[in-house]
């Protein structure tokens, strides 16, 4: 027989089991042995990494440089901060900064509610085949290419054939060249976005909605609430978590305007609207070939968006427990 | 869910009402898709008019006839399916074991790689050091460098990795008891049990491939290796201007419109095709994602 | 022929000890069961005999081979887990042949060993089935039939039953135990159920907070525990344990628990005056007075017919015990009792700070 309970009264004596370093080697010996196979397997997923996303960032500082395709990125004499200085006195670069902030703005006003608002009133439809075939239809936008999208958008707006100026024409109002007119690139642009990704983005929310518990509508059905009243009290609380969440991750994400979508809708005409700090990039960098301004200016904007997903990330922690990654 | 039945007098127009918006939202949603269906089959002369509102003007499919006679659409069509098929592979190819490693908790630096991984999401150097990096790495204008350079994504790493955390530790130890190894384990157990999430990540990617237009535009010189969306973007940009172009539409029953129409209902079909089978996955994926308990 | 071994085992997470020393030798063909509370360390245990978790001290030997640095592929032990781990994907026949295919076993050797186990476990009419088409019962014998094909050394079980409902339960233990006999292999068996571990066991291992608290056959385990805590964990309902202080009379040592005095067997090594915990199993209780014991006062409070035998809940001096009576048929006797009497060689006495047992010869 074997009695444990008296070693309860011996107070336990700090039993740190500290290996000594020869221990510990032959323990990384063990592990090595045993699960190389894991090393092996994040090993291509690391080089590529370091190849195509680490490497770029070594090469971002051509932005305090004076690059030249023939010295390459190492070799290159630095310029100090002269291509910052050029940008922040650069009209056409503030123009774009803060164009790309009233667009994320425009968005956010515009384009964050209305999954909210389409989850909310999915769920209220009852009838299932109803309501499977409209979100099949609503998802669908979502996996089109922008260029496709800028194509219907350029047909859709089109002043001779468009289908917007045909209507526009029965009410008597004279046809509106769209895609050239600054003042409508914003609004054309947002829409386009709420008509692509709203019924994508309800998803989301729809799988809030269904993890509140029956119960709750059930007590309420019992206490007289009607559906609206439900929808207020019940469902809008109850998802609320999940609608900051998002928030907070569409806030983070401010500097990422679609720049694709933009490239293909926008025009010299529209520049003043619609040119955002990704589009100027790709123009001063890409199509002029003026690398390391343009990425001084890319290196503004990761910055600018890597502080806001920070900022995002910690707000997240704070205010729900989870992290966004 | 309370059975409509029960519902009161208020509830019900209340519930009809909402009905009847989502079905608004949704004929909003399908009616470009229509209406761009409907130019496309429709003369050219109907489409400059302006006729075309809901079904086909002068009903013909000369657009078409233009379309499928241009070798550049049907290369570029044929290379469209060569990144989405060799890039999916690719990406599961990395991203399957790197989810399975990053989700084994004796990964000795586990945080550490998938801070290293998770990084990427948050910082990117931007356009022009990708630029410059694949051109010093001689990737400019290869499909290979495409294909490649576009293959992992941390976001679908994290993705996989949080399925594989949430299944039962025991498969894992069982197997291991059982003699497997990590790769027998990954390949025997993981996957299989998986296959909603791997679907999920499989979809992404093809639909990033397919759709994938800016950079293949920027790193492709080559008319023989553009993908689909770039020879669209293309004839979009250039056919509206296009003076010989204009020549001809007046004989030939097309326009520039009918003829964009049907490259869009060209590219978009095999979208509708996969789209139901791929439907049932995604509502379900886009959930395993970032946000994690 | 394989025995177990372990010498002052020990688990650490970080600085954080939660297996302290274990020494116990389970000897071949054994059937030696873990019991104790959640958290007790029992399943962390078995863990480091088969090769998941890291030992952080001392030694485990398995048929006289120090393991502690072997996969637990190399091991030769199987395991029986507590969700099954049944592969969802694979049918029942593949779910069992798994270890072999991996093994690369012989197609047909697979297919004659397989066939041999399902038969043993009455699968024989599901191995096409899916685990998803199988009911609790079957699933727990694919999971035995995966340990089982590749005849180990060493059987561990982790809870196994716990994911079933009572009769069931019931069913699958007398199947485990005849399995066990059949097989003869060394088994290591986990639980928290007290009565799967009775009825199981060839010995029974307690432990609480990391440590074993005792080792010894079931019916040894319940008929002299060592400490309050495996007097309250073994048994059902466990034992009662009520505060007393030791008063020596003219016939005798007993313990007083208010007016009511319990007579204590007399080579005890306790003193007047000491504060001790009487410790009285429900069934020892007896309504007469068989060997001359005191009367004990009791209030009654409820009485539970549970069939044959009724559970009279009632107060000795304020503290609650429950006593086993008998029914014959009928409760309505019981209503009426006033006084039990608990015989002097069926009463342990436990020191009330320690809780260790003060035993006649030794006292610890």
């Amino acid at each position: 027989m074997n009695t444990g309970s008296d070693k309860r009264h011996v107070t336990t004596v700090t039993t740190t089991r500290k290996r000594t370093l020869k221990q510990k080697l032959i323990w990384l010996g063990d592990h090595f042995r045993n699960e190389w196979q894991i090393y092996l397997m994040l090993l291509p997923t690391i080089i590529w990494m370091i190849l195509f996303l680490y490497k770029p960032m070594y090469g971002l500082q051509i932005a305090f440089k004076d690059y030249s395709i023939f010295r390459g990125v190492a070799n290159s004499p630095w310029a100090g901060l002269e291509h910052f200085e050029t940008l922040f006195t650069n009209d056409q670069f503030i123009r774009a900064f803060w164009n790309t902030i009233k667009i994320s703005f425009l968005n956010l006003l515009f384009g964050f509610p209305a999954p909210i608002i389409l989850a909310l009133m999915f769920n209220e439809v009852m009838n299932a085949t109803y309501k499977k075939t409209a979100q099949t239809i609503v998802y669908l936008p979502h996996f089109i290419s922008s260029v496709i999208i800028a194509g219907i958008v350029i047909t859709a707006f089109s002043p001779s054939v468009g289908i917007v100026n045909t209507v526009l024409g029965w009410l008597g109002i004279d046809s509106i060249y769209f895609l050239t007119k600054p003042e409508w690139f914003r609004p054309i642009f947002v829409g386009t976005g709420i008509w692509q990704e709203a019924g994508f983005g309800s998803i989301v929310f729809l799988a809030a909605i269904a993890g509140v518990s029956p119960s709750l509508y059930e007590s309420a059905v019992v206490d007289g609430a009607s559906r609206w009243q439900m929808m207020w009290k019940i469902t809008l609380p109850s998802i609320l978590p999940t609608i900051l969440i998002m928030l907070i991750i569409r806030i983070g994400n401010v500097m990422e305007v679609s720049f694709e979508l933009i490239i293909l809708l926008y025009q010299p005409a529209t520049y003043e609207t619609a040119d955002v700090v990704n589009t100027f990039v790709y123009r001063q960098g890409l199509q002029s070939g003026r690398y390391d301004f343009a990425a001084a200016a890319g290196l503004f904007n990761a910055v600018v968006a890597f502080v806001l997903v920070m900022i995002a990330n910690t707000l997240s922690r704070r205010y729900s427990r989870t992290s966004l990654w | 869910m309370i059975s409509w039945n029960l519902y009161s007098r208020g509830d019900k127009i209340f519930s009809i009402v909402v009905s009847l918006l989502i079905g608004m939202f949704t004929i909003a949603t399908l009616y470009p898709f229509i209406y761009i269906a409907a130019v496309s089959f429709s003369s050219g002369f109907a489409a400059q008019a302006g006729k075309v509102v809901l079904t086909p003007i002068q009903l013909t499919t000369e657009a078409y006839k233009y379309i499928l006679v241009q070798p550049e659409f049907w290369i570029s069509y044929r290379n469209t399916f060569i990144y989405t098929i060799g890039g999916t592979i690719l990406s599961l190819l990395f991203i399957i074991p790197a989810a399975y490693a990053l989700s084994r908790p004796q990964l000795i630096g586990r945080r550490y790689f998938n801070l290293f991984i998770a990084f990427t999401m948050w910082f990117n150097a931007g356009l022009i050091p990708f630029y410059l990096n694949m051109r010093d790495l001689n990737l400019l204008d290869s499909m290979f460098g495409i294909i490649l350079a576009f293959a992992v994504n941390a976001f679908n790493i994290i993705l996989l990795r949080n399925f594989f955390e949430s299944l039962p530790q025991s498969f894992e130890e069982a197997a291991r008891m059982d003699g497997a190894n990590d790769f027998q384990i990954l390949w025997k157990v993981f996957i299989p049990l998986s296959k909603p999430a791997i679907a999920t990540i499989t979809l992404f990617c093809i639909v990033a491939r397919w759709n994938g237009f800016f950079w293949a535009m920027v790193l492709l010189q080559s008319e023989d290796k553009i993908p689909l969306q770039v020879f669209l973007r293309h004839t979009l940009a250039t056919l509206s201007d296009d003076d010989e172009f204009a020549m001809t539409q007046l004989e030939a029953a097309y326009s520039a419109e009918t003829v964009t129409a049907a490259i869009i209902v060209c590219s978009v079909i095999p979208v509708l095709l996969v789209y139901p089978w791929i439907q049932k996955y995604f509502e379900k994926g886009i959930l395993l994602g970032g946000v994690k308990e | 022929m394989t025995s177990v071994i372990l010498d002052k085992v020990a688990k650490s997470y970080g600085n954080l000890e939660v297996v302290h020393n274990i020494d116990l030798t389970i000897e071949s063909q054994e059937f030696v069961v873990l019991v104790g509370p959640s958290g007790c360390g029992k399943s962390t245990t078995l863990r480091m005999i088969a090769g998941l978790e890291e030992i952080s001290g001392g030694t485990v030997s398995i048929d006289s081979r120090v393991v502690n640095r072997v996969a637990p592929k190399d091991r030769d032990v199987a395991m029986v887990f507590q969700n099954y781990a049944l592969y969802p994907h694979l049918n029942v026949a593949n779910n069992i042949a798994f270890g072999l295919r991996i093994r690369r076993t012989p197609k047909d050797e697979i297919a004659k060993t397989v066939a041999d186990v399902a038969a043993i476990l009455g699968l024989t009419d599901y191995l096409d089935r899916r685990p998803s088409d199988l009911s609790g019962g079957q699933r727990q014998r694919v999971a035995m039939g995966r340990a089982i094909v590749r005849r180990p050394k060493v059987f561990l079980f982790d809870e196994p039953l716990s994911n079933l409902d009572a009769k069931l339960r019931t069913q699958m233990r007398a199947e485990i135990k005849q399995l066990h006999k059949r097989l003869d292999v060394t088994s290591v068996y986990v639980t928290h159920d007290q009565v799967e571990a009775m009825t199981l066991a060839d010995r029974i291992v307690v432990m609480n907070d990391g440590y074993i608290e005792q080792i010894g056959s079931p019916m040894d385990l319940f008929m002299n525990p060592v400490s309050t805590f495996v007097a309250g964990f073994i048994g059902s309902p466990p034992m009662n344990q009520m505060q007393g202080v030791v008063s020596g009379t003219p016939s005798g040592k007993q313990v007083m628990i208010g007016d009511a005095a319990f007579a204590i067997p007399d080579n005890i090594s306790v003193s007047d005056g000491q504060q001790v915990v009487v410790g009285v199993r429900p069934e020892h209780f007896s309504m007469t007075p068989d060997d001359g014991s005191p009367a004990i006062p009791i209030s009654l409070n409820l009485v539970e017919p549970l069939g044959s035998e009724a559970l009279l809940h009632a107060t000795i001096a304020g503290q609650p015990v429950i006593i086993k009576a008998e029914t014959n048929g009928d409760i309505k006797h019981l209503s009426g009792i006033s006084q039990v009497y608990a015989p002097r060689n069926l009463v342990k006495i436990f020191d009330a700070e320690s809780g260790v047992v003060i035993t006649g010869q030794h006292g610890s």
